[in-house]
C-alpha cells in the first residue's frame, strides 16, 4: 500500500479504518450519482420558474461531482477501493437517488428533491466529520471542506423553497470554494 | 399490535431475506423498504434487529425519520433501551 503509514496513523489514533473507507466509498457514490441525477433534474428546470433554479442546480451539481473527484484519493490512500461494478456503487450509496418527482411542471417537487439530496449529504459529512475529529486530520479536512459546500447547497434550495432567507449569494467566480484545494 | 422480545426483533435484521426492523423509544418500525437499510445496514455502522434508541443520540438526524415507515409492534419494556 502506498499510503502505508497515513494508514497506520489512523488506525493508530482509534479509528476502523475498514469502516470508514467503506463510508468514505458510500459519499463518493453518492456523490457521483447525484451528479447523474442532478444532470437530469438541471435539464427538466425549465419555465418561468425552473430556469431562476437552474444556475444553482448547476452549481451544485458540479461541485457534487467534485467531492467525488476529491474523496477518491482518500479512499484509494487509506487502503481501499471503488467497487468494480457500477450498479453496485449506485446501490451502495450513502444517499438516496434524486429522482425527478412525476410531474415534471412542479418546481417546488423538484426543490423538495434537491433540498432533501443536500440535507443527506449534510448528514453524512457531520457525521464523517465527527468520526475523524482530532483523529484523521486528513479526512476531517476533506469532509469539512465538503461539508461547507452541502450546507451552502441546502441553503440555496431551502431559500427557494420558501423555508426563509439563506444569507447566501450564488456562486461567484470559480466553483467549489473549499473543495478546489483538493482537486490540484 | 405485537411485542418483540430483543431476541425476537434480532431475527428482523435484514438478511437473507428477512425484512429488517429496527427498534426505537418502543416503538417497532419496518425499515425493509428503506434504501438507506439495504441488506439490514445503515451508514456502515448500524444494523436493523436491534433498539436503537440509545445510537440515534449520536446520529446525525433526530428519531422522526423513522416516522414514515410502517410501525409493526412494540419491544417489551424489559428489553427497551429509554434514553
Amino acid at each position: 500500500m502506498m499510503a502505508r503509514v497515513a494508514r497506520e496513523m489512523v488506525e493508530k489514533s482509534g479509528i476502523n479504518v475498514d469502516q470508514l473507507v467503506e463510508l468514505l466509498v458510500k459519499n463518493a457514490a453518492a456523490e457521483l450519482t447525484t451528479y447523474y441525477y442532478y444532470t437530469i433534474l438541471r435539464c427538466n428546470l425549465i419555465g418561468l420558474e425552473g430556469e431562476g433554479i437552474k444556475e444553482i442546480a448547476e452549481a451544485a451539481r458540479v461541485e457534487d461531482r467534485n467531492h467525488f473527484e476529491a474523496l477518491v484519493p482518500r479512499i484509494y490512500e487509506l487502503g481501499g477501493k471503488l467497487p468494480d461494478d457500477m450498479k453496485a456503487f449506485h446501490d451502495a450509496s450513502a444517499c438516496p437517488p434524486a429522482r425527478l418527482p412525476k410531474d415534471l411542471t412542479d418546481t417546488q417537487a423538484m426543490l423538495k428533491v434537491l433540498v432533501e439530496a443536500e440535507r443527506c449529504a449534510v448528514r453524512g459529512y457531520t457525521h464523517i466529520c465527527n468520526l475523524t475529529t482530532g483523529k484523521d486530520h486528513r479526512t476531517y479536512d476533506l469532509s469539512q471542506s465538503i461539508l461547507n459546500e452541502e450546507i451552502e447547497h441546502e441553503s440555496w434550495f431551502s431559500e427557494f423553497l420558501g423555508e426563509g432567507p439563506s444569507g447566501h449569494f450564488m456562486r461567484k467566480g470559480e466553483n467549489s470554494p473549499f473543495v478546489s484545494k483538493f482537486l490540484r | 399490535m405485537r411485542e418483540f422480545r430483543k431476541e425476537e426483533l434480532a431475527l428482523y435484521n435484514g438478511k437473507n431475506g428477512a425484512p429488517a426492523y429496527a427498534a426505537y423509544k418502543g416503538k417497532v418500525y419496518d425499515v425493509s423498504g428503506s434504501f438507506l437499510w439495504k441488506n439490514g445496514d445503515h451508514q456502515v455502522l448500524h444494523n436493523a434487529g436491534v433498539d436503537l434508541t440509545d445510537v440515534m443520540e449520536q446520529a446525525p438526524h433526530g428519531g422522526d425519520v423513522l416516522d414514515k415507515f410502517p410501525v409493526v409492534g412494540t419491544l417489551l419494556c424489559a428489553d427497551r433501551k429509554e434514553s
